[in-house]
């Protein structure tokens, strides 16, 4: 088994060998489809044709939990199984279906499942049938149909020059929400069941509300009948169980799931069964990610401390129960379309979980099992949960330098959050402050209020303004499509000024269309996206009885996403400095070398005195001022934005921004020609707000120095920053001080968040040949972790071209 | 006001002083040791780099400089006693194939630039070291700069060889909260075998800094070949030990040749073997030593 970073234990109650065993198997699973979901709702779904869409889904949602196929994990702590077998990932046909179909054999010119060259998935010939079978059924009535009969013409123009990307919301559901699991571990599902009804004796209800209620007790009735066919498996498990302590074990879970959320949980354990299965449900209402467990070691705390205090469990028993529960996600699984798949590579599931951080008080909220969640991830050592930390003035060192130690072990977490810029943030959007204080992060670094905030706090459309820039560059006209949806002027820009007015213009048009693209996919999914089991957990829905994509939710705050603003930035400092400033080279000498990109002698030349202009990350004013400004250009747009629940329920509504980008500054970055800052085409663009790869030359600080001089209180979905280290950085005793020295600077300098590689570009090099012994090896790819070795062989690339911070 | 000639600026280092740490690396060193890691940093003038890895070959600079640069299949051959202008050198190849070492910085620019690290160094106890080269040929220039970042409450380590007179020195210490003190071997002879001169002067002015109570760290640097005699590690343990408690930390710094390349791209000859290395029989041999002599060590790897 992996060491403890700091733990020792002091009774035999971790099963070491059986964790080992557990985690082996998670690190070693291969992803399937499972059929089972997408037949049972298109059972469900042909018998209840005419009735209310949101009726509809609650039935089939429950049908399924009567009758998917259940499994107990058999070394596992905890159960619950969202599809028929270990990563199998199920299918949602009711939000697509046709490139389902096509990318089962590769159809239509796609690539199949099981030949991609990432994120790969096994499908058996039963599994194909059995979709092939249902095709008809929904082709033509998903909500990708929909999305796609309301969108403009001049929107899908802009997604063919790589503009506009829409891969998520136009074709899945939304997911990215936290449920209030203080309230729901209190209360039991049973209690929000017994609301319902109550809501429906009232007489003044709308057809809306009526439906609402009505879905919400189907849907939680079916999940708790779910919990009871657990419950009769367990005991199966136990009659034939001959290892005494396996067997009570399962008479325990059985006790446990017999009456599980009829009332509250009863204890530790039970929360984290509940924890947990809440999760996966949510998994199975709707193929949204980023379903999030919020602040674990804040709502537990009770439980443990009431076990601890009445030793029903000792803090030993407590982190193997975590152990498992963390590994146990990674038996989840979503599969997507093979070209969304390279926006968000290594089959995430984006499950943030964060300890730390400041009580709704003001207080900070550090407890023992904030500490036992970071050695509980230690032995976990796979991508999910998604692991992080929130950190403030008066968070202990102790816990800082443990998270340090995790950081050290190069898995990637925990991502490092700043409750001061964080909650600045989010007040600022108006946000009471007693709110702000109890946000978390979702998904990514995208942060929002658990149990308050509806759904996409990020990942609306995604924007890259690489190509935007480009398309500036070349006065409204897409170079490589010949695509121009708009004019700017035609003469080559004669001054700084202008060229800066050709990008306002350019940036307002674009983010203009991605507003009326996420109305467009909003829209949709407020019909296909009904999810009364999620919703129901979520203020104010049960109050307004209304969805949150219906504007249930009490805080509706969404964004974009953002590519490439230092790309921008870095280019615009080349050109300000070289062309208007100094005069060394004209407008068309640098367009002609990026036409070239950069080949020809010339060009080269031109190249080289473009690289010698400072660049973003390196604490030099004249750029990071630049960059700065792209940010702003993006803010000042964003007062004039609406989303579609504006005046329908939320307490507020509003855009903000974010720069959480997943894997899209890949792929992003293959539409993009070369750019004035050196970058060739074709390469990625810069990842979140950090420095382009291998551009940061003058260390850390610097970076942190760059980035500090961003509006990060602005962008309130989340600033992304990562950074790698040398292992050697962090090794020892003193490096480690240092570094967490290097952390809670960073909080003094108001970077918003950070998270770290601590990997050598040789460890990943080895792993890239040698993929079968790097299974285990997980690296940061932006907000989220996965196994280095599922990346695709470009996003492999950029991760080893980050600078590597040696000392 | 003087101006200084420095190389680069290493921030976040973590080797020269306690906490996070900017290194200031000075031109200029009045010793030449065989192994020395920074050759560009030796002779207190600006220099050419030359970096092979990123030359195409095209001949750019030979135009300019014909009598001085041949081009090769295996790179230019430089011959820079010859160069009239190595910064035309620089601007006229179009890969960054050349790199000038040194920059001329009044002491204000300097310590301005420092700043910017400032955070950084009160959250660690860090601060800002003076390396190179040795910084105390510059000591006019040295002491400004120290007394600025005085002014600005920064921690001030001097990373010396220390061969320089006395008063020199001494009227730098008030300045400076922390000695890195380098001692390269006791034996005067065997000094001047691995670094061309004697250390009389050397030891002299540990001592007297320790007199002074001022707080040192000790750093001995291990080239196994040239300063690895048994006998004469054990004199420098004897000096630490009679230094007494003014001596907070001592480093054992392992040979590395990391500095190497920096050879080929000045156009210098390298002369220690390939193969060295500290074996760990050296290093607990040392250990050993050091434990006699009741001195404490950090090996660095």
């Amino acid at each position: 088994m992996k060491q403890f970073l700091e733990f020792e234990p002091h009774t035999n109650d971790i099963d070491e060998e059986r964790l080992t065993r557990l985690q082996r198997k998670m690190s070693n699973r291969v992803a399937s489809i499972c059929s089972q979901r997408a037949m049972l709702y298109t059972e469900s779904f042909k018998k209840t044709t005419g009735e209310p869409y949101i009726i509809r889904k609650a039935k089939a949602f429950a049908h399924t939990l009567e009758n998917m196929s259940i499994f107990i994990e058999e070394d596992s702590l905890i159960f619950g199984n969202q599809a028929s077998s270990n990563f199998a990932a199920p299918i949602f046909p009711e939000y697509s279906i046709d490139w389902i179909i096509d990318e089962l054999d590769g159809r239509n010119g796609s690539i199949p499942f099981d030949k991609r060259n990432g994120d790969v998935f096994q499908c058996s010939k039963k599994v194909k049938n059995d979709l092939y079978s249902i095709a008809d059924y929904w082709h033509g009535h998903t909500h990708e149909d929909e999305v796609q009969r309301n969108l403009t013409d001049e929107i899908r123009q802009a997604a063919k020059q790589g503009v506009l990307h829409l891969g998520g919301i136009s074709m899945s559901g939304d997911g990215h929400i936290v449920p209030d699991y203080p309230a729901l571990l209190k209360h039991g599902f049973r209690w929000y069941i017994h609301e319902a009804k109550e809501k429906l004796k009232d007489n003044i209800l709308s057809k809306e509300q009526i439906d609402f209620y009505t879905a919400v007790i189907i849907s939680l009735e079916g999940a708790l009948t779910f919990f009871k066919r657990y419950s009769c498996l367990l005991k199966e498990a136990e009659q034939k169980e001959k290892d005494p302590k396996r067997k009570q074990e399962y008479a325990q879970m059985a006790k446990m799931a017999e009456n599980m959320m009829e009332g509250p949980a009863h204890s530790f354990w039970e929360g984290c069964e509940v924890a947990y299965m809440v999760h996966i449900l949510q998994m199975i209402e709707s193929n949204g990610h980023s379903f999030c467990y919020g602040r674990f070691d804040q709502y537990m705390w009770d439980l443990y401390q009431k076990d601890i205090i009445n030793k029903i469990i000792s803090k030993e028993k407590a982190l193997e129960i975590i152990t498992h529960m963390f590994i146990m996600n990674s038996s989840n699984n979503k599969v997507r379309p093979y070209g969304h798949t390279r926006f968000s590579q290594g089959y995430p599931l984006y499950s943030n979980l964060v300890v730390g951080g400041y009580t709704p008080e003001g207080k900070d909220g550090t407890n023992e099992l904030s500490y036992l969640c970071i050695e509980a991830m230690n032995l976990t050592a796979l991508a999910e949960p998604n692991f992080s930390m929130r950190y403030n003035k008066n968070t202990p060192d102790s816990l800082i330098r443990l998270a340090a130690k995790l950081i050290r072990t190069g898995c990637g977490m925990p991502s490092m959050f700043n409750d001061e810029i964080a909650v600045k943030g989010l007040v600022d959007l108006g946000i009471p402050k007693k709110d702000a204080l109890d946000y978390c992060p979702i998904g990514c670094v995208e942060t929002g209020v658990p149990g308050k905030y509806g759904h996409r706090a990020t990942g609306m459309t995604y924007v890259n303004w690489g190509k935007v820039f480009e398309i500036v560059l070349f006065h409204g006209k897409d170079p490589k499509t010949g695509i121009q949806l708009f004019h700017l002027q035609e003469n080559d820009y004669a001054t700084y000024d202008e060229l800066w007015q050709a990008w306002k213009t350019a940036l307002k048009f674009y983010s203009d269309m991605a507003v009326e693209s996420d109305n467009i996919c909003d829209a949709s999914l407020e019909i296909y996206d009904a999810d009364p089991f999620a919703s129901c957990f979520i203020d104010n829905s049960m109050k307004l009885g209304k969805t949150l994509k219906a504007g249930g939710c009490k805080y509706d705050v969404i964004s974009q996403s953002n590519i490439g603003p230092v790309i921008v930035g870095n280019s615009l400092a080349a050109i300000k400095k070289l062309i208007f400033k100094e005069k060394k080279i004209t407008w068309k000498q640098l367009m002609d070398a990026i036409k070239d990109n950069w080949e020809s002698a010339e060009s080269m030349y031109i190249r080289k005195l473009v690289l010698n202009v400072p660049k973003f990350g390196n604490d030099e004013d004249e750029v990071d001022d630049l960059v700065k400004d792209v940010f702003n250009s993006y803010l000042e747009l964003l007062p004039h934005y609406k989303t579609l629940r504006t005046g329908k329920g939320p307490e507020i509504s509003c855009y903000t921004m974010s720069t959480s980008n997943i894997t899209s500054y890949v792929p992003n970055g293959f539409d993009v020609g070369a750019t004035p800052d050196g970058r060739f085409a074709g390469s990625p663009l810069n990842e979140g707000c950090s420095p382009t790869q291998s551009t940061d030359t003058h260390g850390p600080t610097a970076v942190i120095n760059s980035v500090s001089k961003l509006p990060n209180d602005k962008v309130a979905a989340g600033q992304l920053l990562n950074m790698r280290f040398a292992p050697g950085a962090l090794a020892g005793d003193e490096n480690l001080d240092k570094f967490v020295a290097f952390l809670k600077a960073s909080l003094l300098k108001g970077i918003y968040h950070n998270q770290f590689n601590v990997l050598s570009s040789e460890t990943l090099r080895e792993a890239q040949k040698d993929p079968n012994n790097y299974r285990d090896l997980i690296v940061r790819v932006a907000g989220y972790c996965a196994q280095f070795v599922s990346l695709m062989p470009e996003a492999q690339e950029a991760i080893i071209a980050r600078t590597e911070n040696e000392l | 006001m003087n101006k200084g000639l420095i190389s680069t600026l290493q921030h976040y280092s973590t080797k020269d002083g306690p906490g996070i740490r900017t290194t200031v690396f000075f031109v200029g060193c009045n010793l030449r040791c065989t192994w020395c890691a920074n050759p560009e940093l030796i002779e207190p003038t600006k220099k050419l780099l030359y970096y092979k890895q990123h030359c195409i070959r095209c001949g750019t600079c030979s135009k300019l400089e014909p009598h001085a640069i041949q081009i090769f299949e295996d790179g230019c051959h430089i011959d820079r006693t010859k160069l009239h202008n190595i910064q035309k050198i620089v601007e006229c190849c179009p890969k960054n194939a050349y790199e000038i070492k040194g920059r001329e910085i009044s002491a204000k620019d300097l310590v301005n630039l420092l700043l910017r690290d400032k955070t950084f160094y009160e959250v660690s106890n860090g601060g800002v070291t003076f390396s190179g080269g040795d910084p105390m040929l510059q000591a006019d220039f040295v002491k400004e700069a120290a007394q600025l970042l005085h002014q600005n409450g920064i921690h001030v380590a001097l990373d010396t060889a220390g061969n320089v007179q006395w008063s020199i020195l001494k009227n730098l210490l008030q300045d400076i909260d922390l000695i890195l003190f380098d001692i390269k071997a006791i034996d005067p002879i065997y000094h001047k075998k691995c670094t061309e001169v004697t250390n009389e002067k050397i030891i002299e002015n540990v001592k007297k800094i320790a007199q002074l109570k001022k707080d040192l760290w000790i750093r001995l640097v291990i080239v196994p070949g040239w300063n690895d005699d048994l006998e004469d590690i054990e004199k420098r343990f004897q000096l630490i030990n009679s230094l007494g408690d003014c001596v907070k930390r001592v480093d054992i710094l392992k040979y590395h040749n990391l500095g190497s390349s920096k050879y080929e791209q000045l156009g210098l000859k390298y002369s220690i073997s390939k193969d060295t290395a500290c074996s760990d029989t050296l290093v607990q041999q040392i250990k050993t030593i050091a434990h006699s002599y009741n001195v404490k060590i950090n090996v660095d790897n």
